[in-house]
């Protein structure tokens, strides 16, 4: 159900993420979020093509917490915030987060390997159907992903959308 | 500072368990695992014959004109590894291992019959026309920075170009010349006996870009000049 990928370059965090459609309690569960009752990031998953989007939002905030170039004041902050092609915080926010008025959500967790996580517990707190992760694809808005990163059909002939989402993601500060 | 010796040791500590596949004078090149996917990893190291404050603009700048082109050629459609990650504290470049591919160079030297090599020297002249009119400029053409992904169809030949280190955007036509004379005399030094073979090279080139006229005319200007030789006295 639940996706977990350690981050090889950082062999003390794991990436655990979550997927839940039909929720009912959106505004409650960002409520939670902010007030850390949740201590993980919510994303639309409209906006997410694949898990390894995820993980490579991830990696990237986690790399800039460790040497203390986090451009956002949290890491999950940070995490949505490397979803975004834009350098926009607030955008970021906006577009990639959950809104009251979701119904799917995309709960991602940044943990110890060896602390005892308990996903049950915030699994308990989501009013609404827990699905596996690799099925995010199918919550997806391909036509919204390619307006906003603006992907062109030609760049599709070298590669997948994902390609295409996750290269930009990586090169952001520099393009 | 614990911190900074923990981050300090993450990626070369990662590096050390990765296969080492190529040590160049300006990067080594590795394979690992990232994020459960194959990756190649290019880590430009610090040079100490340079200047220290040189070797820092000088590489940091490397690396984001590399992964700026990659980022162009992409979007235009052109075949290149994606990145999945660049850690500029340690100038490396983590990029999508294309599994399963040779380069043209070894695959040229393997043997393949006269039909194949026109084939492929043709899509080589188109993906260089393409890169081209998007004002990419590789500055490193040789066959072993183009790969072949073997195709299920024989009829499409797969070519992803890589190492775009050297590589600057420019709209001149002399700059695009310069780049295609790297590659001949890259080409015709690697490849004995391939000079017809190169020209239907230029002439698939050609017919693919819309602004080669003035590029081929600088080629034969280069040509008969050398490269780097104003003739401004």
């Amino acid at each position: 159900m639940q996706l977990t990928q350690d981050l090889e370059l950082f062999p003390e965090y794991t990436v655990t993420q979550l997927l839940f459609k039909d929720v009912k309690n959106a505004t409650e569960l960002r409520k939670m979020a902010v007030n850390g009752e949740i201590k993980g990031a919510l994303i639309n998953p409209s906006m997410v093509v694949d898990a390894f989007q995820i993980l490579v939002a991830a990696n990237k905030a986690v790399h800039l917490h460790e040497i203390g170039k986090m451009k956002t004041r949290s890491l999950y902050s940070e995490i949505i915030f490397n979803l975004s092609p834009t350098n926009n915080i607030s955008e970021a926010f906006k577009r990639f987060g959950v809104s009251d008025s979701d119904s799917a959500v995309h709960i991602v967790l940044v943990h110890n390997k060896e602390e005892n996580l308990n996903v049950d517990d915030i699994i308990s707190k989501v009013d609404g159907q827990q699905i596996p992760v690799d099925q995010v694809s199918d919550l997806m808005d391909a036509a919204k992903i390619k307006k906003l990163y603006k992907v062109a059909p030609q760049e599709e002939k070298c590669g997948s959308l994902l390609d295409a989402v996750v290269c930009r993601m990586a090169t952001k500060d520099v393009a | 500072m614990a911190q900074s010796n923990s981050l300090k040791a993450s990626v070369p500590a990662y590096l050390k368990e990765a296969q080492l596949i190529k040590q160049g004078a300006e990067a080594r090149v590795y394979r690992a695992t990232f994020l459960g996917r194959p990756v190649v990893i290019k880590e430009r190291f610090t040079k100490l014959y340079r200047h220290p404050e040189v070797d820092e603009k000088l590489t940091r700048r490397r690396t984001t004109q590399e992964v700026r082109s990659i980022l162009r050629c992409r979007r235009a459609g052109i075949n290149a590894p994606v990145v999945y990650f660049v850690d500029y504290t340690t100038h490396c470049i983590f990029l999508e291992d294309i599994v399963q591919s040779v380069s043209v160079r070894d695959h040229i030297a393997s043997g393949q019959t006269p039909q194949h090599l026109q084939a492929l020297v043709e899509k080589i002249g188109e993906v260089l026309a393409q890169m081209h009119d998007e004002d990419v400029i590789h500055g490193d053409l040789t066959t072993s920075n183009m790969l072949l992904i073997p195709g299920a169809e024989h009829q499409h030949i797969h070519l992803v170009m890589i190492d775009f280190g050297l590589s600057y955007i420019s709209a001149l036509p002399e700059d695009k010349g310069v780049d295609l004379y790297v590659l001949e005399k890259a080409f015709l030094s690697t490849h004995p006996k391939t000079e017809t073979l190169f020209e239907r090279l230029l002439k698939s080139y050609s017919a693919s870009s819309k602004k080669s006229p003035a590029v081929i005319k600088k080629l034969d200007e280069v040509r008969l000049r050398g490269r780097k030789r104003s003739m401004v006295g």
